[in-house]
């Protein structure tokens, strides 16, 4: 916590000062002729390869279709991972039930399964979002459970001392408490949910940014490949950021997060 | 705006036995504790004097004997522990409202919340989370929970054991004015002799798991430490304690 260098437009430019000279390297060897466009294109290549896709639409067109599978796969695989995760929480027998089956299929990765779900749901939406489901079902899952595991038994003692029936119990002591541990699952979740769907993409989709790119790596068009890679990267920042927004609006309580 | 007198109720134990399985830890306890009574209870750790307290405000079940508390019948026995137990999510004024039960919100849950935050002290604090609280400050806001349903008795394990010594001072004043503002049944379990003294009505002590001293307090509020009165009523409680071990009662 290096609290006093928080201060002025200095320290506030400094995680950009790397980046930003990689960028100009990139550009500078590029312009040189050091790096061939067929390798590595040009940063300035890059953009008029997005300013293109966005005039003629694909962009958009395939970063709406990315971006709807990725939310509908974390709705699916989060709701379920959220509400088992609720339920083994509170209860032990339902835990004694299901969890060792769920920690056994855990250790698979569920990238293994690409062959099996092909030949399962072929290779249409569903196959997509059911890896994608899959992916983000387990952080959010075991976070939860985590959490409400360890809400301090003291406060359950005096909700239930102050008569607190088990729905009050619920929202106002446990769910609160396992939250953070929640948002840790969310986080770990949006990551794999990027991997998994640019996975699922670039081996069998005719639309999205994985698409795109697997599409123009058959011209050789190195420039949208870049530009795929680069809008993986900004979605995943966005994810991230967005996360980052709701835990300081949600656990503003926490000294650890009401100021980042 | 000041909280209103609640007055106390009286708990009486006859021949009262706890044991966990085989375990017996009281044993043939008998007391009448009168209303609005300020009862010290001593032991060393492990005495059976929580477990006392903890028979008395209804948080477990006696094995034998009849204990007699009409606060328990009416719900209106509260405790606080030596942690403050504070929800880290809700704010300083929803903590209190926790004492309140359920379906109790609106206007007048409202106002019994701020007066009963103006007698503990923390007036203009409602807003702040538990993380942004001194410890004593915290205990403040336990207290405020647990007598904001305006109890007739009130149990105490160990409230202040975990502040420092100069905090502890000022929360002894702040508990004996409330006290003495609310007129509450209070039971204290306390490892603090001067403590016990310098707040009890009446000061008991438990060691294997019976009464072995039952002592009155007649000193006048508030009590000065360092009198010979004090001192002679600690200095008894300690013989007691401690026996003959001088090494002992040095160390305490």
């Amino acid at each position: 916590m290096a609290a006093t260098a928080s201060e002025g437009p200095l320290s506030r430019a400094l995680p950009w000062l790397v980046p930003l000279a990689l960028i100009i390297l990139w550009q500078v060897s590029s312009s040189l002729g050091w790096l061939p466009p067929n390798i590595l294109p040009a940063p300035t290549a890059v953009l008029q390869a997005a300013w293109l896709k966005l005039q003629d639409g694909s962009l958009v067109d395939n970063l709406g279709v990315s971006f709807a599978r990725a939310m509908s796969g974390l709705i699916i695989g989060g709701a379920i991972g959220f509400s088992l995760g609720l339920l083994n929480g509170l209860s032990k027998r339902a835990e004694m039930l299901l969890d060792p089956t769920l920690q056994m299929i855990r250790n698979i990765p569920h990238l293994a399964l690409i062959p099996l779900v092909i030949i399962w749901f072929g290779i249409g939406e569903s196959a997509r979002l059911f890896l994608v489901a899959l992916g983000v079902f387990f952080p959010i899952y075991l976070n939860t459970l985590h959490g409400v595991r360890n809400v301090d038994p003291q406060l359950i003692e005096m909700g239930r001392i102050y008569g607190m029936n088990n729905r009050t119990l619920f929202l106002k002591v446990i769910l609160p408490g396992a939250l953070p541990s929640i948002f840790v699952g969310l986080r770990f979740a949006l990551g794999v949910m990027w991997l998994t769907l640019i996975v699922a993409e670039t081996i069998a989709a005719n639309s999205g940014i994985g698409h795109m790119a697997m599409a123009a790596r058959e011209f050789m068009q190195t420039d949208i490949v870049v530009l795929s890679i680069v809008i993986y990267a900004i979605l995943g920042k966005l994810a991230d950021s967005a996360t980052r927004a709701l835990e300081r609006k949600f656990l503003a309580w926490n000294p650890a997060y009401a100021k980042v | 705006m000041s909280s209103q007198p609640t007055g106390g109720s009286r708990v009486s134990l006859k021949d009262v036995k706890k044991a966990f399985g085989d375990n017996v830890v009281l044993q043939g306890i008998d007391l009448e504790i009168p209303a609005g009574q300020f009862l010290s209870i001593v032991g060393k750790s492990g005495c059976g004097k929580s477990t006392l307290l903890r028979l008395m405000i209804g948080l477990d079940s006696v094995t034998a004997g009849v204990l007699d508390a009409p606060a328990l019948k009416e719900q209106a026995a509260r405790i606080v522990f030596q942690e403050p137990r504070l929800l880290p999510w809700a704010s300083v004024k929803d903590n209190v409202a926790v004492g309140l039960g359920e379906g109790q919100s609106g206007q007048a849950a409202d106002q019994q919340a701020a007066a009963i935050l103006d007698e503990v002290g923390l007036k203009g604090r409602e807003g702040l989370w538990p993380s942004q609280l001194s410890g004593g400050m915290r205990q403040r806001v336990a207290l405020a929970r647990a007598l904001v349903s305006q109890p007739t008795l009130l149990a105490l394990d160990e409230p202040l054991g975990a502040l420092d010594a100069l905090t502890r001072i000022d929360m002894q004043a702040l508990l004996e004015g409330v006290w003495q503002d609310l007129g509450f049944t209070a039971l204290m379990v306390t490892h603090d002799v001067g403590e016990a003294v310098a707040l009890g009505d009446r000061v008991i002590l438990i060691d294997h798991g019976q009464v072995v001293l039952d002592l009155a307090v007649d000193l006048p509020r508030p009590r000065k430490r360092g009198t010979p009165e004090f001192a002679a009523l600690e200095g008894q409680i300690l013989d007691k304690l401690f026996g003959d071990d001088p090494r002992a009662r040095e160390a305490h």
